[in-house]
C-alpha cells in the first residue's frame, strides 16, 4: 500500500464496475477512504442494485482499506448531495471527487429519441455538475480539493451515433475548464480524463459501428484497421493517472484534459485559434468565400464526406 | 450575380434580437426565406412574448425579403418540431438551420442552483439538439442541408461564473462534431461558431464588473476581444454564417470558427500535444511521479493559481 493519500477522503461515482471500480481500488490502496458510489444500473441506465458498490467496498476492506458504499443516483441534485455528505458523515471530509458514472444509449441523430437524449445528459452532465456543485462548497471552505471528471473522445473528437453521449462528454470538458478557473484560487484543481478501456459500456457499441468508425479514421483511439495488435485498454490502466491527479504532486495541474488508454497518457491541447483572417470593416459572405479556401479552409478535411446514395444507405 | 442563398429556406432560432436577428437578416439578404424563431424571453429565459420575432419578420419583409415568425421554445421537443414544421408549411422545404437561441444565468459553481443549471442547459444544449433532431430526417432524405450551431469561448476557454453556460456551449461543440459525422455522408454539414459580440446577453453590468475583476486577476484568456467588446457588432457574425450555409462551404464540416468583429478564426480541435507511453503495461504512481513533471506537466500554467490566505 502506498501512502500518497493517507488521511484523504474520496468519492468515486459509478465505482461499482469498470474504470470507476479500478479508480476506487487504487485510491484506497494509496490510503484514501473511499465512498464507492454506484446505483448499480444497466449500461442504458435501467434497473438498479446494490451489489456492484457493495462488492467493491468489500474488496477494498479485504485489502485493509477504508470504504463505504452509496447507491444514490448522481443525476438527482438532492441525491448527489447525499453522496458527498456520505463522505463527510463517514470520514469527516471530502478531498477528492471522481465523476465517473455514466450510461450509453447510442443512436444516429436522426433516430435519437428525446428519452435517449435526456437519460444520457442527465447521468453524465447533470450528474457531474451535481456532484461537483456539492463538493465545491466544501472544497472551497477547506481551501483544498481535487475534482477529476470523465470526458470522452466521443465528444472531443466526435463519434458517429453518439450525439447524446458526445454532447454530454464535451459539456463535461467545458464544465471542467470553467470550474477549474472558479475553484483554482481556493487550492482546488479540476481536470478531465478521456479514457479508453474495454468495459461493458464499450461492449454495447455494435461492432459494425466500430468498423465504420475505424474506416473513417474516427475510431476510438488505437482501433484503426492495422496489422498491429490494438493498444491495450484495460479498465485498470486508467486509474494510476487519475490517482496521480489526486495527489499533492499534481497540485498545479488544473483545467486540463488528458487522454488515457493502456500505457498511453496524453495531454490534449486547449481550444485556440489556429488561423485568423482579418480586414478593415465587416466581411461580406462573398469575400469570405473567396479567401476561405486559401486561408482558414486550406487543409480542412471533411470527416464524413458526402457519399453517393447507394453507399450512404447501407 | 445570383444571390448566394437564392431559393433556400432557413430556420434561425433566437432570431428576435442580437446575433440571431443579424443572422436572420443576413440570410434573407442573401436570398433565403427565413423562419424567424424567438420565444421572446428576457436574458434569463423569463417572460415570453411574441414581439421580437414579428419585429424581425417585419424588418426582413420591409427589405423585400420573405420571412415568417415562430414563437415556440426550442427547449421542448414538440416546440422544436413546430419550428421546423413552420419552414415546411410556409416555404415547402428546409435547407439551413441556425441555432442561436440562448439564455444566461451566471453564478459561481458553489452558489449555482439546480434551476439555474437546468434552465441554461435546456435552452442551449437541449434546444440545439431538438432543432437538429427534427431537421435531420429532412436533411437526410433530401441529401443536403446546413446546420450552424452556436458554441462559445465561455466553454471552450472557460469563463468563471458560467459553469452552466460553458458546459452547455461545450456540449453543443460535442454535438456539432458528432452530427457532422452522423450526417456528413448525406451531404449535410454541421459547423459551430463561437461568436464574440456586444448584445444584451454579453454587454451587461455584471459582465462589465466581472471584466474589471478578471482584468485585475489576469485570469481571462480572450481578454483582447472582450476588452473591446463594445465595438464587436452582432452583424459582424452574419457573413460567416451565410458563407457556411452556402454551396461554397459544401465540404466544410465539423469545424469551429471564432468570430469577433472583422476577425474570423479557425479553432483547433482537441488533439494530443504531449504523450507518454509504455507499451506493455500501465504506469505506476512511482513512475508518474518521476516522469510527469518533465513531460506532460512541463510548462503547464494553472489558469487560477491558489491565493494566499
Amino acid at each position: 500500500m502506498g501512502e500518497r493519500l493517507t488521511g484523504k477522503v474520496a468519492v468515486v461515482t459509478g465505482a461499482g464496475r469498470g474504470i470507476g471500480r479500478e479508480i476506487a481500488m487504487l485510491l484506497a490502496e494509496e490510503g484514501a477512504a473511499v465512498v464507492v458510489n454506484d446505483a448499480g444500473v444497466n449500461v442504458d441506465g435501467t434497473g438498479g442494485e446494490s451489489t456492484p458498490a457493495q462488492t467493491v467496498v468489500e474488496a477494498i476492506r479485504a485489502r485493509g482499506g477504508q470504504a463505504v458504499a452509496n447507491y444514490d443516483n448522481v443525476a438527482d441534485f438532492q441525491a448527489a448531495e447525499q453522496i458527498i455528505e456520505t463522505a463527510v458523515r463517514e470520514f469527516g471530509r471530502i478531498d477528492i471527487l471522481v465523476n465517473n458514472a455514466g450510461i450509453l444509449r447510442d443512436r444516429m441523430v436522426f433516430n435519437l429519441s428525446e428519452d435517449d437524449w435526456d437519460a444520457v445528459i442527465a447521468v453524465h452532465l447533470k450528474g457531474t455538475f451535481n456532484c461537483t456543485r456539492h463538493a465545491a462548497v466544501r472544497m472551497r471552505q477547506q481551501k483544498a480539493g481535487r475534482i477529476i471528471s470523465m470526458s470522452s473522445t466521443s465528444g472531443l473528437y466526435g463519434n458517429t451515433g453518439q450525439a447524446n453521449y458526445g454532447a454530454a462528454k464535451d459539456a463535461i470538458a467545458g464544465l471542467t475548464r470553467v470550474v477549474a478557473r472558479e475553484l483554482g484560487k481556493y487550492g482546488v484543481t479540476v481536470n478531465a480524463i478521456a479514457p479508453a478501456a474495454q468495459t461493458r459500456m464499450i461492449a454495447t457499441i455494435p461492432s459494425k459501428a466500430r468498423e465504420i468508425r475505424a474506416q473513417r479514421g474516427v475510431a476510438l483511439p488505437g482501433q484503426r484497421v492495422t496489422e498491429l495488435p490494438p493498444l491495450r485498454a484495460e479498465p485498470g490502466d486508467v486509474a494510476p493517472f487519475v490517482v496521480y491527479l489526486a495527489t499533492d504532486a499534481a497540485k498545479n495541474i488544473n483545467g486540463q484534459i488528458f487522454l488515457v488508454r493502456g500505457g498511453l497518457v496524453a495531454l490534449l491541447n486547449d481550444p485556440a485559434p489556429v488561423r485568423t483572417i482579418t480586414k478593415n470593416g465587416r466581411w461580406s459572405a462573398e469575400e469570405i468565400a473567396q479567401v476561405f479556401p486559401l486561408t482558414l479552409g486550406m487543409d480542412l478535411v471533411n470527416p464524413a464526406p458526402a457519399q453517393p446514395p447507394a453507399e450512404a444507405s447501407q | 450575380m445570383a444571390k448566394m442563398l437564392e431559393g433556400r429556406v432557413a430556420v434561425v432560432t433566437g432570431a428576435g434580437r442580437g446575433i440571431g436577428r443579424a443572422v436572420a437578416l443576413g440570410l434573407a439578404e442573401a436570398g433565403a426565406r427565413v423562419v424567424v424563431n424567438d420565444y421572446g424571453v428576457d436574458v434569463h429565459g423569463e417572460a415570453p412574448s411574441t414581439g421580437p420575432a414579428f419585429e424581425v419578420v417585419g424588418e426582413i419583409c420591409a427589405q423585400g425579403g420573405e420571412a415568417v415568425a415562430n414563437t415556440d421554445s426550442v427547449a421542448t421537443w414538440d416546440g422544436a418540431a413546430r419550428i421546423i414544421q413552420t419552414a415546411i408549411d410556409h416555404f415547402g422545404r428546409l435547407d439551413i438551420l441556425v441555432t442561436c437561441a440562448g439564455i444566461l444565468r451566471d453564478r459561481m459553481i458553489f452558489n449555482m442552483t439546480e434551476a439555474e443549471f437546468d434552465a441554461v442547459v435546456a435552452v442551449h444544449l437541449k434546444g440545439t439538439f431538438c432543432c437538429i433532431r427534427h431537421a435531420a430526417p429532412i436533411f437526410r432524405s433530401q441529401r443536403s442541408g446546413r446546420i450552424i450551431t452556436f458554441s462559445s469561448g465561455a466553454g471552450l476557454f472557460g469563463n468563471p461564473g458560467q459553469s452552466n453556460y460553458g458546459a452547455a456551449k461545450s456540449g453543443i461543440g460535442g454535438l456539432t462534431k458528432v452530427v457532422a459525422r452522423d450526417l456528413g455522408k448525406y451531404g449535410v454539414t454541421c459547423n459551430a461558431i463561437a461568436p464574440v459580440a456586444a448584445t444584451r446577453m454579453t454587454l451587461t453590468e455584471e459582465f462589465l464588473r466581472a471584466r474589471e475583476i478578471r482584468r485585475q486577476q489576469g485570469i481571462v484568456r480572450e481578454e483582447r476581444a472582450l476588452a473591446r467588446l463594445e465595438e464587436l457588432k452582432p452583424e459582424d457574425v452574419a457573413p460567416m454564417v451565410v458563407f457556411l450555409a452556402s454551396d461554397h462551404a459544401a465540404n466544410v464540416n465539423g469545424q469551429f470558427f471564432l468570430v469577433a468583429g472583422s476577425s474570423i478564426s479557425l479553432l483547433s480541435q482537441p488533439r494530443p500535444v504531449k504523450t507518454i507511453f509504455k507499451a506493455d503495461d500501465r504506469w505506476t504512481l512511482d513512475e508518474l511521479d518521476a516522469i510527469v513533471p518533465q513531460t506532460l506537466a512541463e510548462g503547464l500554467v494553472n489558469p487560477a493559481p491558489p491565493r494566499e490566505g
